[in-house]
């Protein structure tokens, strides 16, 4: 077994995704049987010569530097679960300050 | 037909294609304030003509979920460079069609709002993740509708459905405003009744756009020109896509196309494409590791319908946010890929997979360069299987994309259109080109749908 | 036992664009919170990053200007975490394949003198949004604006062996920053931000010991105080037989300490991988060049041209280079017929006290230069000028404005024979003691000449009209 539960927990913690007690076992299995297969990869040798392959345009264009932002048609106010004063707000950080 | 009469028509047939469960948001009053803004238009390129859109791409005016509970009501702000084009062309914007979650899945199974039935067998799945855009333009709701592919999601459908499906050449058409699940593989793809519809369509859709620096500085893709026939093509069979134990209904429509193709004066030669096999578990790892990013922004801090100032903690938002949010295939797809990329994993896994790619993509390009105009595969292994058949293992479900997903890491256009009828259910066969060549792969697309009766059992 | 401090700095520095590093928005300040906004910089479902054509150019010339190898082919990547400030989930960076690398940056260090501190990489990345603590009691306020601001991160090499000399560094890195233009570089407007890694070794020791790094500092002086408070905890935990461990810690000014952040914040597995939405950054290699040879003088060359075109001293060349406007202006008042080093001494004193580095001087170069003239010439006294120079406005003219002030010093003879005539008459005693041989009583008469005269006197003047009356 590649992925155990507490392997799991751990990767779930760093994505930020609350998983219960009950949900550990099945996903833990089934996270293990996908990796499990994408493992295929390792009996493949060759290779290591080739760069990393991305499809598209070969470099990056450069936008000039004009403010001509993209218009929304409503405000941010308007998409926030929560606002006030023209603010996002979020349960208060731990541990923070405002700066002097 | 005025371009009101349209409206009313497809307002007419999304009605009574309710049972399929295709779409997820369309109104009448909205068709027909559309309606009138074509007809002040006047003149235009797309006439009127109604097409669907997969809910994973933005539009002004409905929400886009992407079948997801974490973006449930979120209407977007701005709308996709693909809409605006559609718009400016005279096209009416039909529907927001069901999708898997986030563009997760292989049958449409994976939407928070329920699973889309396929239109000849309602027991069946339409494929995915554009089942939905698939299931409206099969059912002959709309004449053309906007999927997205990033590992076949609207080849595998449009095989699964008999219509056409047309993955454009990465780059070739913008992404702005395509939500990102996969972003080197993400591709605005057309569906269409014929492989006009979807040239038309693609046509309008595509070209540059300084808005997604991923994007191609060319001109849209050009319309194929009614070619009549094979001849002065060679057309490539990679004995991979070939294997001993392929469906016997799939097999016997594609020997039928392979004879055609013959017949209409194409030269076939067997090719080889030597790391297919690895094409589908290099895919489940890069897809997930760039999903696992482009998944971090749903956390319930600027949209969607969390509550943070109810949430205990910060850490508490995020995990409850995304835990009741997302749902199991899509948590599965995040959490692998937070895996792959993660400390000590990163080369073993996704530093493999990129060079993987590029193997992958070496074998197109051997192949191409070697004489080869086009390849003709079977876009899938089966027809469409049952609803419920391969819920139970989340593997089962990847090999439904084993014909179609090196096309994606690869960057390469394809398309499948309709070969035939096997136990009634539809049988797509696909073309795929060299990079950039769009319009000659329509092109052999089109002769195909010409000469062969699409309807026809073949067994 | 004796310890060594190593040192080093990580800096980031908002670039001077109009707008943001991957959208149009404007990048402003002191706006309404969450105006400057747009799909890609709020991190809208569907939004893509463009990169800016300025930020691009700016950070090569920061990286010019520390004297880095520029790399024609340069990587993005996704640095991921979640903070809401951060509307992506990640931010975009680069990581293993940076704009630049190699560079030096020189400095004086109070300890060791002249010498180069190593630049590790410079890189190009975006800012994240404004987090604020304290406005709404038990939440945190997120204000998005200054989200995708574009940041230039300039790490250097260990280097340091002292606060004092990480202070140094900072002065001297906002020095060649600021002469290249590319940035603001206010710790207090937040366009200069620092963080500090530091650990301790015994002297002699190679090994690096275990570091702490310590973030939020506001200020190059409090740079300096967290380093000492830190450098001395460590030696203490040291030397009680404890063990240094790694961690990211907080600069309170408020109580001048820092304290460590809860660890698992501070560890982050940030699995970076290159970033899908932007194909590579790839510089013309006649491009590059084209922005080398664009590169304004930077300070050290100035300070020796200065030197050896004017024949100053290194303090005075030290001083006029601080920044460049000054620097200008003191060639500009030399250029107009001024002296080089009485000119010097002005701009130190005068025209420093008065100026607070907008760029803009109260005295024209030119009238400074014709005021300096008046001097040579006798025109007007030391003193006399200092007194003008405080009056001069715009146009004026420095002869009219001294008339004005009654500060044009006299050297008509007859007034001086007027008035050395009425000090003899009345100091016969000095003027006898004088002619007997007490030269030193010259100075006081000439004194005394001056103060009849509250003044006005040409002193130069005066000396010989007294000396051909005393000799008589």
């Amino acid at each position: 077994m590649t992925l155990d539960r507490n392997a799991v927990q751990r990767i779930a913690e760093l994505a930020e995704i609350a998983v219960t007690e009950e949900e550990l076992p099945t996903l833990a299995a089934q996270l293990d049987r996908i990796v499990d297969y994408v493992a295929q990869l390792e009996g493949y040798d060759g290779g290591d010569e080739l760069p990393g392959f991305l499809p598209g345009p070969s470099q990056t264009p450069l936008r000039p530097d004009v403010v001509n932002p993209v218009p929304l048609t409503r405000g941010p106010a308007t998409l926030a679960p929560a606002w006030r004063q023209g603010y996002f707000v979020v349960p208060r950080v731990a541990g923070m300050d405002d700066p002097a | 037909m005025s371009v009101r009469e349209i409206a009313t028509e497809v307002g007419q047939k999304l009605e009574a294609a309710s049972g399929l469960n295709a779409t997820l948001h369309w109104s009448a009053g909205d068709l027909r304030h559309q309606a009138e803004v074509v007809e002040a238009m006047g003149r235009s390129a797309l006439g009127g003509m109604p097409v669907a859109v997969k809910d994973n791409i933005a539009t002004l005016g409905t929400p886009t979920t992407c079948g997801s509970r974490i973006l449930e009501g979120y209407e977007s702000p701005f709308e996709a460079t693909v809409i605006r084009r559609l718009r400016e062309a005279g096209a009416l914007i039909a529907a927001k069609t069901n999708l898997d979650e986030f563009a997760m899945g292989s049958s449409t199974e994976h939407s928070a709002f329920g699973r889309v039935l396929h239109p000849i067998d309602p027991a069946r799945v339409p494929g995915g993740s554009s089942g939905g855009s698939a299931a409206l333009v099969a059912a002959g709701v709309v004449p053309a509708a906007l999927g997205s592919e990033t590992g076949g999601s609207v080849r595998q459908p449009a095989s699964f459905c008999g219509v056409v499906g047309v993955k454009p050449s990465y780059g070739a058409v913008s992404r702005y405003g395509l939500v990102a699940f996969g972003s080197s593989l993400d591709c605005v793809s057309v569906f269409g009744r014929t492989v006009d519809d979807a040239a038309r369509v693609l046509h309008t859709i595509s070209g540059h756009d300084p808005l997604d620096a991923t994007s191609l500085d060319r001109p849209p893709v050009a319309m194929p020109m009614g070619r009549k026939n094979f001849s002065g093509l060679t057309i490539g069979l990679p004995e991979e896509y070939f294997p001993s134990d392929l469906d016997s209904g799939v097999r016997a429509a594609t020997d039928r196309a392979v004879a055609a193709i013959r017949d209409l004066g194409g030269k076939v030669v067997p090719v080889s494409l030597p790391h297919s096999r690895f094409a589908v578990p290099t895919y489940y790892i890069i897809a997930p590791a760039e999903a696992s990013a482009n998944l971090a922004r749903y956390d319930g801090v600027r949209y969607g319908p969390s509550r943070p100032d109810t949430a205990v903690d910060l850490r508490g938002l995020y995990r409850q946010t995304r835990g009741r949010g997302f749902g199991p295939e899509v948590r599965r797809r995040i959490l692998t890929g937070t895996y792959v990329l993660s400390s000590g994993y990163y080369d073993a896994y996704y530093g493999k997979a990129q060079r993987m790619r590029s193997a992958i993509a070496a074998d197109f390009q051997g192949v191409f360069a070697g004489g080869v105009d086009l390849l003709f595969t079977p876009t899938t292994p089966s027809t469409a299987f049952k609803a419920g058949e391969k819920t139970d293992d989340p593997v089962a479900m990847y090999l439904a994309d084993i014909f179609v997903c090196a096309v994606n890491l690869a960057g390469l256009p394809g398309v499948s259109v309709a070969i035939g009828r096997s136990e009634g259910l539809p049988v797509g066969g696909q073309f795929i080109a060299p990079y950039l060549e769009d319009t000659l792969m329509l092109e052999a697309a089109g002769v195909l749908e010409r000469n062969l009766p699409a309807t026809e059992e073949v067994r | 036992m004796s310890w060594e401090t190593v040192v080093g700095l990580e800096v980031h520095v908002q670039l001077a664009t109009r707008s943001k590093m991957f959208c149009g928005c404007a990048a402003i300040f002191g706006e309404e919170p969450n105006t400057n906004v747009c799909p890609v910089c709020l991190g809208l479902p569907g939004a893509l990053p463009v990169p800016n054509a300025e930020a691009v150019r700016l950070g090569v010339r920061a990286a010019l200007a520390l004297g880095c190898t520029i790399h024609g082919t340069s990587i993005f990547s996704r640095k991921n975490y979640f903070y809401p400030d951060l509307p992506k989930g990640y931010q975009i960076s680069q990581f293993d394949r940076p704009l630049a690398t190699g560079g030096q940056l020189r400095i004086v260090s109070p300890e060791r003198g002249e010498m180069a501190v190593g630049i590790t990489r410079l890189h190009l990345e975006e800012d994240a949004g404004k987090l604020l603590h304290d406005r709404f009691p038990g939440m945190t306020a997120v204000d998005l604006n200054r989200a995708g601001i574009p940041l230039a991160e300039i790490v250097s090499e260990p280097d340091m062996r002292s606060p004092a000399e990480a202070r140094a560094y900072l002065t001297a890195m906002k020095q060649v920053l600021l002469y290249a233009g590319i940035s603001d570089c206010s710790m207090e407007q937040g366009s200069l931000r620092v963080d500090a890694n530091v650990s301790v070794r015994r002297v002699g020791e190679t090994e690096l010991g275990t570091k702490t790094e310590i973030k939020n500092l506001n200020s190059f002086a409090n740079v300096e105080r967290a380093l000492e408070a830190e450098r001395d905890r460590q030696i203490q935990v040291l030397e009680s037989g404890g063990r240094v461990t790694q961690v990211t810690m907080l600069y309170d000014a408020a109580v001048g300490q820092a304290r460590p952040m809860r660890s698992k914040e501070a560890s982050h597995d940030y699995r970076y991988f290159p970033e899908p939405d932007l194909p590579p950054l790839v510089l013309a290699p006649v491009w590059v060049e084209q922005e080398r040879a664009a590169l304004p003088e930077l300070p050290d060359a100035k300070r020796v041209r200065l030197g050896q075109s004017y024949g100053l001293s290194d303090y005075d060349t030290g001083v006029l280079s601080s920044e460049v406007a000054l620097a200008d202006y003191f060639e500009l008042v030399v250029g107009a017929g001024a002296d080089p080093k009485t000119a010097a001494n002005w701009v130190m004193s005068e025209v420093m006290t008065g100026y607070n580095e907008t760029g803009v001087f109260a005295v024209q170069p030119g009238r400074l230069a014709a005021l300096i003239r008046l001097v040579a010439d006798g025109t007007v006294s030391l003193q006399a000028a200092k007194k003008v120079y405080l009056e001069l406005q715009g146009e004026d003219d420095p002869r009219v404005v001294a008339k004005r002030l009654g500060l044009i010093q006299v050297r008509d003879p007859g007034a001086l024979e007027a008035w050395v005539d009425e000090v003899i008459a009345a100091c016969p005693a000095e003027v006898t003691r004088f002619r007997g041989g007490e030269e030193k009583l010259l100075g006081f008469l000439v004194g005394q000449v001056m103060k009849r005269s509250q003044g006005k006197a040409d002193p130069k003047g005066v000396q010989p009209v007294l000396l051909r009356r005393l000799r008589g």
